[in-house]
């Protein structure tokens, strides 16, 4: 008779589970990249190519490099990495990467599972993992146009890792440092970087 | 009777479990190192001839090729002719591709070039991809030259 009764109590912290773990499944369901679709040009790449090059005329590949050295540590980004005869860069800065958009989700979310899990009589509360940290990366090519010298091509793509925090499902903790990774395609920061640079090699060509 | 049947279930499963691990033995470490055949068709494929004397315009064709696929480049030695680039499978972002190209110098007037491929540290055989990054970069050589 007991186990009965027990059946017909309404069960909110598992109905709230079981939801939560078909989010995940469909999460994971999504359409996975083909492989071979990695390695064919995708309709948007000749745009993105525009947005990330630039051409500057330069007394020579070394000043264009010290420039765009120069530039990346102006806007934070410790230098990482350089080859001189390819005319290589890359470069990266750490930053929080807290915004009040996830915060406030996280507490709506954990103010609405608090209040179901107080009338389902279990603990169902979940405290969302949030982007904590993030590192910014830079990698740079600056290539000869012409055979002259004078004429360089600079190519930058900006990218981000970022890393999540710690979270509580239940009585189960989210263990912190979930990772994603993002390309930065906003053309405005490539522009700023462009502006910068070519005030940069204007500078170092005058030797001001 | 309920619990001797759920007792034989237990049982059984543990017996199965216990078989298992007695059934296979441990694979022989003397083949680890040795080069099979699959590996000299995988080298194949990952390595194609190019046309191009001077390897510096190959090395920079590779790097523009990598850059037009999305790739960003990790790693470029010019005097190894090494390229090291990687990519997220978006819009998977928590996949990431990688690939390690080689540029070597085959005879006076040709250039030799490899390309490993690695998905999430798995190694890609599939000869569609090789096929597709080497259309890629042919078409980055023709820009080069010209």
């Amino acid at each position: 008779m007991r186990v009965v009764e027990k059946r017909r109590r309404p069960r909110f912290g598992r109905f709230f589970v079981l939801l939560i773990l078909a989010s995940l499944c469909i999460g994971g369901c999504r359409a996975k990249t083909s492989r071979v679709k990695l390695f064919v040009l995708s309709p948007d790449s000749a745009a993105n190519k525009a947005m990330q090059t630039r051409q500057f005329e330069t007394p020579g590949s070394d000043e264009l490099l010290s420039a765009s050295a120069a530039v990346l540590q102006d806007l934070g980004f410790q230098i990482t990495e350089s080859t001189r005869d390819l005319g290589f860069l890359r470069a990266a800065k750490e930053r929080s990467a807290r915004e009040y958009d996830q915060e406030i989700g996280r507490g709506v979310l954990a103010f609405l599972t608090l209040v179901l899990s107080a009338l389902g009589g279990q603990n169902a509360t979940i405290w969302m993992p949030v982007d904590l940290h993030q590192q910014i990366n830079a990698s740079m090519i600056a290539q000869p146009v012409h055979d002259d010298g004078r004429h360089q091509e600079v190519r930058v793509v900006f990218y981000r890792l970022v890393w999540k925090g710690s979270g509580v499902s239940g009585n189960q903790t989210i263990l912190p440092g979930e990772q994603k990774m993002e390309m930065i395609r906003d053309a405005e920061i490539y522009q700023y970087f462009f502006s910068r640079l070519s005030k940069a090699v204007f500078l170092e060509a005058q030797k001001i | 009777m309920r619990v001797e049947l759920i007792r034989l279930v237990a049982l059984s499963i543990l017996f199965a479990l216990v078989s298992a691990g007695c059934a296979r033995p441990p694979p022989e470490p003397q083949e680890l190192l040795a080069p099979t055949e699959e590996q000299m068709k995988i080298r194949n494929l990952q390595t194609r001839t190019f046309d191009v004397a001077d390897r510096k315009v190959a090395m920079r064709a590779v790097i523009s090729a990598l850059q037009d696929l999305g790739f960003i480049i990790e790693r470029a030695n010019e005097p190894l002719g090494l390229v090291t680039a990687a990519r997220f499978a978006e819009p998977r972002y928590y996949d990431v591709v990688g690939v390690t190209v080689t540029v070597r110098s085959a005879n006076e007037s040709q250039t030799k070039i490899r390309a490993n491929a690695i998905y999430n540290n798995q190694p890609i055989t599939d000869p569609a991809v090789y096929r597709n990054f080497f259309a890629t970069l042919e078409r980055s050589l023709f820009i080069e030259r010209n």
